[in-house]
């Protein structure tokens, strides 16, 4: 029972490396039939464990284990590691056709997810760094797998900035290991309760944190998100944009509760890279025109969203920023997959030449338009609770709260831009239907409405927050909304479909790769002065 | 700035500052040069720091191989040992990789100057 844990990163690596090696014509059911068992290993461990999560923990190969590899799970890393089985069954639901042929993507898919679910699982600080470093590795190749010129740039791009940060994560584990001789999570965080907070202490949490802000894309340092995202074939760049940025949130929390007992963990500085990060984000995605560019700037928006809301010690928010992680992954999948179609049949990803999809292809359409709506934050879909809930919790506090509504604008403008390409009359024929794609972008939909309207028994759950004291529904919640939009449609119409210079200097800003490093740099000096000195 | 101090008492074989200033050298590489396989040594010298730092700490003057065997009554922690080989192979994992991809990008954009292969617009293959 209690191995299941190992089980699930056992399983996935070990079907790779089959599906590789015997390259046989139906290896793609054998991945789902892997995909089966580790649905059902998953949910059996959650419902041995889920009264008593401390018995979950195991330590491997009979070592002392404030030093051994170990595994751990609670409720949160049981709720992501639900969320990424869903992404990849839908994944490779949706890649179905490919599975038959391209085994390699197939093997890097599927050793990605043992990777995966081992970051969300272990319990010892080095073994999440070779994790994290495996995961680097194969997301690279994954975004290299088109074979073109601007795939293999990217890919490179995307290395060369990561592994340095990792190695910065590498050198804050080495401090705490001298400092408290242990590797082990759980110990490390009994023994952070009572001591002093020294100097040491404060080194090695910036020097983690500011390696797992570059795997969350967060602000000096997101430059490589929007390029490997905006190049890698579709079902890729939803798995990236979903889930494996979503890794690096994962440990910023993690590492939160790690040195929660030394009492500076939630600070306010990263509730202003939070913010810093969706402004920029949102900025840099109005300018776009790249479809996918768009939304990969908006995965980075919606990243510094999710950091407001973890960056706080209140309970209520916190989870609210959780909350916002999984409706991110469902409708960022959602838009990324539906965008992939359009642009599969339109063969361009120019926003401004593409019109008439809404007769083309109405099943895409209408289900694009639900992950639009998601991702503005419109009544009854997912991304209002979250959204609402986050605003909520800041409704005394002037700033925070109208920086996440100046947000809101900007990504209602972008989607009003974006939506454009559904209007127009019918310019080409759909003859190739893709039955298993749409019903990949229909489970997506259905997660988003679900989400919106039956969150409370899902927090209550995972959890243990109903957030039923928030009336999330309320009028002036509804109305906000409509506000919201009405200001989008006149800031689109008169500025952004304009073209004005401002808008073209931001498309036309790159960000160098000396540049991407110095600014990492210049990261690591603002916390060191932000934690260290004041 | 006494526990800062007190955890560079180790380092016989080099002074603990010393690979700090490896790694800078490394993030200076990185953040100076245009050249994408300059970029990919200085990742290298980076985790050679990293790693030189980590073997550093955990030595000390006197301190035998951990190797059991009789006579042995001092010996340096192991476990950083154990950590930094499989630092090194992810290591020279990544500098595979990135080496090949270096040569994709070469064949494709005809340069290894990360201001010609960025600024490209779109690439016939």
């Amino acid at each position: 029972m209690i191995n299941i844990s190992v089980l699930l990163i056992f399983i996935p690596v070990v079907v790779s490396i089959l599906i590789y090696l015997f390259k046989w014509k139906h290896m793609n059911l054998i991945a789902f039939a892997s995909q089966l068992l580790i649905t059902i290993l998953a949910v059996i461990y959650y419902n041995e464990f889920s009264a008593n999560f401390e018995m979950t923990h195991i330590v491997l190969g009979g070592w002392d284990e404030r030093i051994g590899i170990s595994l751990a799970n609670d409720n949160l890393s049981m709720s992501f590691i639900f969320l990424s089985i869903f992404s990849w069954w839908m994944v490779m639901l949706y890649t179905f056709k490919w599975g038959k042929t391209e085994h390699t993507f197939l093997f890097f898919l599927m050793f990605l997810q043992g990777v995966f679910l081992g970051l969300l699982q272990s319990n010892d600080l080095f073994n999440l760094f070779v994790f994290l470093e495996l995961a680097t590795i194969i997301v690279a190749i994954l975004i290299a797998y088109k074979k073109k010129g601007e795939s293999f740039r990217s890919a490179i791009y995307y290395l060369m900035l990561n592994v340095p940060a990792m190695l910065i994560f590498l050198t804050g584990i080495i401090f705490v290991y001298y400092t408290y001789g242990s590797i082990n999570i759980f110990a490390l965080t009994e023994e952070f309760r009572d001591v002093d907070d020294t100097i040491i202490l404060r080194f090695s949490y910036v020097l983690m944190m500011a390696g797992i802000s570059v795997k969350a894309a967060l602000f000096p340092v997101f430059s490589w998100l929007p390029k490997a995202h905006g190049v890698a074939q579709s079902p890729i760049s939803a798995l990236l944009s979903g889930l494996i940025v979503k890794g690096g949130v994962y440990l910023f929390f993690r590492m939160n509760f790690l040195y929660e007992g030394a009492g500076f963990a939630y600070s306010d500085f990263f509730f202003f890279i939070g913010a810093m990060t969706a402004l920029v984000g949102v900025m840099f995605a109005l300018s776009q025109k790249d479809m996918k560019q768009i939304l990969a700037f908006h995965t980075v928006s919606q990243v510094g969203i999710i950091m407001m809301g973890v960056s706080s010690a209140d309970e209520e928010i916190f989870f609210g920023g959780i909350l916002h992680t999984f409706n991110h992954a469902l409708f960022k999948s959602l838009l990324f997959l539906g965008a992939g179609i359009i642009i599969s049949v339109y063969r361009t990803k120019k926003v401004s030449e593409i019109r008439g999809v809404m007769k083309t292809m109405p099943v895409v359409s209408v289900l694009m338009i639900v992950g639009m709506l998601s991702i503005t934050g419109a009544p009854f879909f997912n991304g209002f609770i979250s959204k609402s809930i986050i605003m909520y919790g800041f409704a005394d506090q002037g700033v925070r709260y109208w920086a996440l509504y100046i947000v809101n604008i900007g990504t209602a403008t972008s989607f009003v831009k974006m939506s454009q390409i559904f209007f127009g009359p019918k310019t080409l024929s759909y003859p190739l239907k893709n039955k298993a794609q749409n019903i990949t972008l229909m489970f997506f939909a259905l997660g988003c409405v679900m989400l919106g309207n039956f969150y409370i028994p899902f927090t209550e759950g995972f959890f243990g927050i109903p957030f039923d004291d928030i009336t999330v529904a309320s009028l002036s919640n509804i109305f906000d909304y409509f506000l919201t939009l009405s200001i989008a449609f006149v800031f689109y119409k008169f500025v952004i479909a304009k073209d004005y210079l401002p808008v073209r200097t931001v498309r036309n800003t790159q960000i160098s790769f000396e540049n991407g490093n110095l600014l990492f740099l210049i990261y690591i000096v603002a916390m060191l002065m932000y934690f260290i000195i004041i | 700035m006494d526990d800062i101090y007190g955890i560079f008492k180790g380092g016989t074989l080099m002074n603990p500052i010393l690979t700090f200033l490896v790694v800078l050298i490394g993030f200076y590489g990185l953040s100076s040069s245009d050249n994408i396989i300059k970029s990919v040594f200085s990742v290298t010298i980076i985790e050679s720091g990293v790693i030189l730092l980590f073997l550093n700490l955990g030595n000390f003057e006197g301190g035998a191989i951990p190797i059991l065997s009789e006579g042995v009554t001092s010996i340096v922690d192991p476990l950083p040992q154990a950590l930094m080989i499989t630092t090194i192979v992810i290591g020279s994992t990544v500098t595979a990789l990135s080496l090949m991809l270096c040569i994709k990008v070469f064949h494709h954009y005809g340069s290894v100057e990360w201001k010609e292969v960025l600024s490209r617009e779109d690439v016939k293959s």
